[in-house]
């Protein structure tokens, strides 16, 4: 996966409209046992290939919660204090399959959708293999 | 009796306290391959999904309590979000203490949206972790098993 990269916006900078860089994260199956060491989310959907076809799954499938922390981080890379988001939110709608040697690409794009005072919204986009893997995922920071 | 939408409104008690270490925060922020300079020290903040690992040990006890009758193998997590009034900080002690807020039942399966409210041991609300996940009723041929 990526490093961080230093930036920092204030609110005075972004206005609705404004396209954060897009970034693709590459998930393999160590990724995943690593997130769910940290996690503490040992659901074996996300490491047993057996498991995962026994409920119909393609096959294991990284946690819906990592998805969602690296769109956040798209943002917090963006404004550069992770410490300012208060609020985020997503709905798991696709499961993000990663191949045992294959890993997985997600691509994760941006926009501010909304500017109120001190406070901005992004919305991210999360796609894999041309399929988009969450819903609108919000996320507000304040930069205040 | 399975989970219906009479269970909307039960509470149940406060976690055990969780106290937010600088190794734990690390490892997470490493999980995520993310070296921000933020989330490393003794005086480092938390990614902004960690909150996720203080409501996880409160979902458990939905997750098992007898009189919902879930099984885990049926629930997929649906929607997730985070409302923080601040960042988790190193050194913070904390409990989580979870409400089902909602359950509605859609087709073959019950939609339950819960919420784990994460504050202080002196009373500092930090963060409310609102998760709904989707229980699949079993197939017919289970039921009869």
């Amino acid at each position: 996966m990526p490093v961080s990269t230093a930036a920092t916006v204030t609110a005075e900078q972004a206005e609705v409209g404004t396209e954060l860089p897009a970034s693709t994260v590459h998930l393999t199956r160590a990724d995943l046992i690593r997130y769910a060491g940290a996690s503490g989310d040992f659901n074996p959907i996300h490491w047993s290939d057996r498991f995962a076809a026994a409920i119909g799954m393609p096959g294991v499938v990284a946690h819906g919660m990592l998805t969602m922390a690296l769109a956040v981080r798209a943002v917090t890379d963006w404004v550069g204090d992770p410490s300012t988001v208060r609020v985020c939110s997503t709905r798991f709608t696709r499961p993000v399959v990663v191949d045992e040697l294959d890993g997985a690409d997600v691509t994760f794009t941006g926009s501010v959708s909304a500017v109120e005072g001190t406070r901005l919204t992004v919305t991210v986009q999360a796609v894999c293999e041309d399929v988009k893997v969450l819903g609108p995922t919000r996320v507000e920071v304040d930069l205040g | 009796m399975p989970i219906s939408p009479e269970h909307a409104g039960r509470r149940y008690q406060p976690t055990d306290v969780y106290v937010v270490s600088q190794a734990k925060v690390g490892e997470f922020a490493r999980a995520l391959g993310d070296d921000h300079p933020a989330y490393r020290g003794p005086r480092a903040c938390a990614p902004p999904t960690f909150p996720i690992v203080v409501a996880a040990q409160a979902w458990e006890q939905m997750f098992h309590d007898p009189d919902l009758g879930l099984a885990l193998e049926r629930v997929v997590h649906g929607e997730q979000s985070f409302e923080s009034r601040r960042a988790l900080m190193v050194g913070d002690e904390v409990t989580a203490t979870l409400t089902i807020e909602k359950v509605r039942t859609r087709g073959s399966a019950d939609w339950i949206t819960s919420v784990a409210e994460i504050g202080t041991l002196e009373g500092e609300d930090v963060s409310r972790v609102r998760a709904t996940f989707v229980h699949s009723h079993p197939h017919q041929e289970e039921e009869c098993r």
